[in-house]
């Protein structure tokens, strides 16, 4: 027996084996309590209710949603509306981000004083604090629809939101989304073919010229083409509000400032992190190998800096990801507000509304840490 | 030159507008930066101040007293009690002024170079405290209860982020090893509570905890909300623990390992002499970072309709007799919160260049 309880391998399945045993029994117990309470209660369980009506209007939406719509459509407009909050919030932020960052190196002292006071001061306070401040403190406060503060006189901010012109006609947008797509294929396909030529013959491609083309050049001129082209529904002052284009609610609005300049302190001291990574020696290397300083740039110290910054930067994209449902506490529909909120209290389903809930930022982070690991892979150091 | 030359005012004045020069000044580009920062700086402070200060009002007890134009701190001044203490009845709040200040001793204390067994007793002496202040704040065996529903503000702030941490740190520790673990099934296990709570939005958490915990318990059993919302937090920092664990067990070499292995030391032995000291010494910038990151988490409570110092700043300006005091309010609320935050910051940068080891 003795020899039995000395023994690792004994030992080590036991631990195991007793691990698994306690798992099992707490959820046994948790579902037997769980079926016990919602008899008692009288709660129903299922999915049916997925297909139900949902009834709940719905103050930001994107899809082709109404209150007579099923609760499964309800759920996508949350998902659509997390998607649209995350995906702005995270451009706005990396931009801010690497401008601060940048300053934050600045040899002058004031303009780095200030961006350090800037990333001290946000990193330091609640997000739910900008949030409501963005919200109750800053949109509330602004005039109200006839004294709007005019954005180029196509947009209007006021206490109602954000009135933006949309084309009547969103053909012309498709057509503009395909083609810019077939621009990022293009090159990728470039970029492989440029990489197997270098290193079959040593000729370099210039990846960099043909990417800022493609990835910026032919996205301005398609959707420059069908911003000319469509016509627009500009918004207008009628009476005591404004009709026609696209209201961005102040909620939304706000939760976007708010993770905006929230995500902005993060990124500023990854990017700063990174650019410090890359030491002078790599530079004076360079050179010392007669590499002219845009290929030095480009070919060693960009890579490096970058290889630093994007496990971090995953991160923060996938704490936009989550910080999105902070758009519950001022009621903006995204996905934890219509869905946790709204829809929980209408059906009373919470386990099954919780677990979808779930399952739906599990899955959206593991698609973003996918891409971004994969892009990391590409870039990482690869020693022996 | 003579001695008075070169210590005299003049040629000192002369070097600082010479600097002034080139640091600020150097380029074309540069001046306008500099002139830009300026601008920027007197168009921030000089609003701020006037209104924070020169044109706030300090003196009274009703929104009448404020005649200023500024700031109204009256309001913050009527407010303090609640914003310290939420509803916990006054004539009761020495209790949680106590329980404040056997806190700071027990810091103090655990941070005293001359504490003998330090890695028993700062653990016994921590339970020791959270078992004591918890009987002070709830109340009972002789005490008057105050229920947790009267519990708020800044107390309630501290609260959750030192009983949520508490629960973390042992937690997280397990976790970090268990995710390092040679045993696959251990790893695995561990790896995934890590990475499902990770994964998921602190809010829908606390959704989760004050939600289900109620209806996966025995029926009749009744788990108070604030409980629910500290179990969430817990689980949820104790995931973002472990893996700043993770990163110290990473740097403990291996030889460390193989040395204890060789003296004939056991996995608990070589883990809890060798390894871990080492490991959470290195992590420690990392757990107080994760820290910080729980004390501002602490403000999602309020979602359930629990009142911490946010909540309860947000909740005071649906008072009536105080409409539109909300800038005074997000300022009170946000520089407490800073104050904490940027404290702890300092701290955890202090223990990374103090403490630096080297294998």
């Amino acid at each position: 027996m003795t020899r039995y309880f000395y023994d690792k391998r004994v030992r080590e399945i036991f631990w195991q084996v007793a691990l698994l045993a306690g798992l099992a029994v707490t959820i046994v117990l948790v579902v037997r309590n769980a079926s016990q309470n919602m008899v008692n209660a009288g709660m129903a369980s299922g999915f049916d209710f997925l297909w139900r009506t949902s009834g709940i209007d719905v103050p930001f939406v994107l899809t082709s949603y109404t209150p007579e719509s099923n609760i499964l459509a309800l759920l996508w407009v949350g998902v659509a509306n997390t998607l649209v909050i995350t995906f702005v919030a995270a451009i706005a932020a990396t931009l801010l981000g690497f401008v601060i960052g940048v300053a934050r190196l600045s040899p002058n002292k004031l303009l780095s004083g200030l961006a350090g006071a800037y990333i001290e001061f946000v990193r330091n306070i609640p997000l739910l604090f900008f949030v409501l401040f963005w919200y109750f403190g800053v949109i509330a406060a602004l005039p109200g629809p006839r004294q709007s503060i005019g954005l180029f006189a196509v947009a209007f901010l006021n206490n109602r939101g954000l009135t933006i012109p949309i084309p009547t006609d969103g053909t012309a947008f498709r057509i503009a989304a395909v083609v810019v797509l077939a621009g990022f294929l293009a090159q990728a396909a470039i970029a492989v073919w440029a990489k197997r030529r270098r290193d079959a013959t040593g000729a370099i491609f210039p990846v960099w010229a043909t990417g800022l083309a493609l990835f910026l050049g032919v996205p301005a001129v398609a959707f420059g083409v069908a911003a000319v082209v469509s016509a627009w529904d500009v918004p207008a002052l009628r009476g005591f509000n404004f009709r026609g284009g696209f209201v961005l609610v102040p909620e939304f609005v706000a939760l976007f400032a708010a993770l905006a300049t929230y995500t902005a302190g993060f990124i500023a001291e990854i990017v700063r992190g990174g650019i410090q990574s890359v030491v002078k020696g790599q530079w004076e290397a360079a050179y010392a190998l007669g590499l002219r300083p845009n290929r030095a740039l480009n070919l060693v110290v960009i890579p490096q800096a970058m290889r630093v910054m994007i496990p971090p930067l995953t991160s923060q994209y996938l704490n936009v990801l989550k910080n999105s449902s902070f758009g519950a506490a001022i009621a903006f529909p995204e996905l934890v507000s219509v869905f946790v909120g709204s829809a929980l209290t209408n059906t009373g389903q919470a386990i099954e509304i919780i677990a979808i809930t779930l399952a739906i930022y599990l899955a959206l982070g593991l698609a973003v840490s996918a891409f971004m690991n994969w892009y990391n892979a590409r870039t990482r150091l690869v020693t022996r | 030159m003579t001695a008075a030359g070169t210590l005299g005012v003049r040629p000192l004045r002369a070097s600082l507008i010479r600097r002034l020069k080139a640091d600020y000044f150097s380029t074309p580009l540069n001046a306008l930066v500099s002139l830009a920062c300026l601008a920027a700086i007197v168009a921030i402070v000089v609003p701020l101040v006037r209104w924070a200060v020169i044109n706030a009002d300090f003196a009274g007890t009703t929104r009448a007293d404020c005649t200023g134009g500024g700031a109204c701190w009256v309001f913050v001044k009527a407010r303090f009690g609640q914003f310290m203490y939420g509803f916990y009845p006054p004539s009761e709040r020495w209790r949680v002024n106590l329980a404040a200040l056997l806190m700071i001793g027990a810091t103090a204390l655990s941070f005293w170079p001359g504490l003998p067994r330090r890695a028993l007793t700062v653990p016994l002496l921590w339970a020791g405290l959270l078992v004591v202040a918890a009987w002070l704040l709830a109340g009972g065996a002789g005490l008057p209860r105050v229920e947790t529903r009267q519990w708020g503000g800044l107390m309630l702030t501290v609260f959750l982020s030192v009983y949520a941490g508490a629960l973390a740190v042992p937690l997280g520790i397990l976790l970090a090893l268990g995710r390092q673990s040679e045993l696959p099934v251990i790893r695995l296990v561990a790896t995934i509570f890590i990475e499902f709570w990770r994964g998921v939005p602190i809010i829908t958490v606390i959704f989760l905890a004050s939600l289900l915990l109620p209806l996966v318990m025995p029926a009749g059993w009744d788990i108070d909300r604030l409980i629910r919302a500290l179990v969430g937090l817990a689980f949820v920092i104790a995931a973002y623990m472990a893996e700043a664990v993770r990163g110290g067990l990473q740097a403990v070499p291996k030889g460390q390992w193989e040395a204890a292995s060789a003296q004939g030391l056991g996995y608990w032995q070589t883990t809890g002499l060798i390894v871990l000291p080492q490991a959470l010494r290195i992590s420690m910038p990392a757990m107080t970072n994760e820290f910080i990151a729980l004390v501002k988490n602490t403000s999602l409570v309020s979602i359930v309709s629990i009142f911490d110092l946010l909540g309860i700043a947000q909740a005071s300006l649906a008072d009536p007799a105080w409409v539109g005091m909300n800038m005074e309010a997000y300022a009170f609320a946000g520089t407490v919160y800073w104050l904490i935050c940027f404290g702890l910051s300092r701290w955890s940068r202090h223990l990374e260049t103090s403490r630096k080891t080297t294998h």
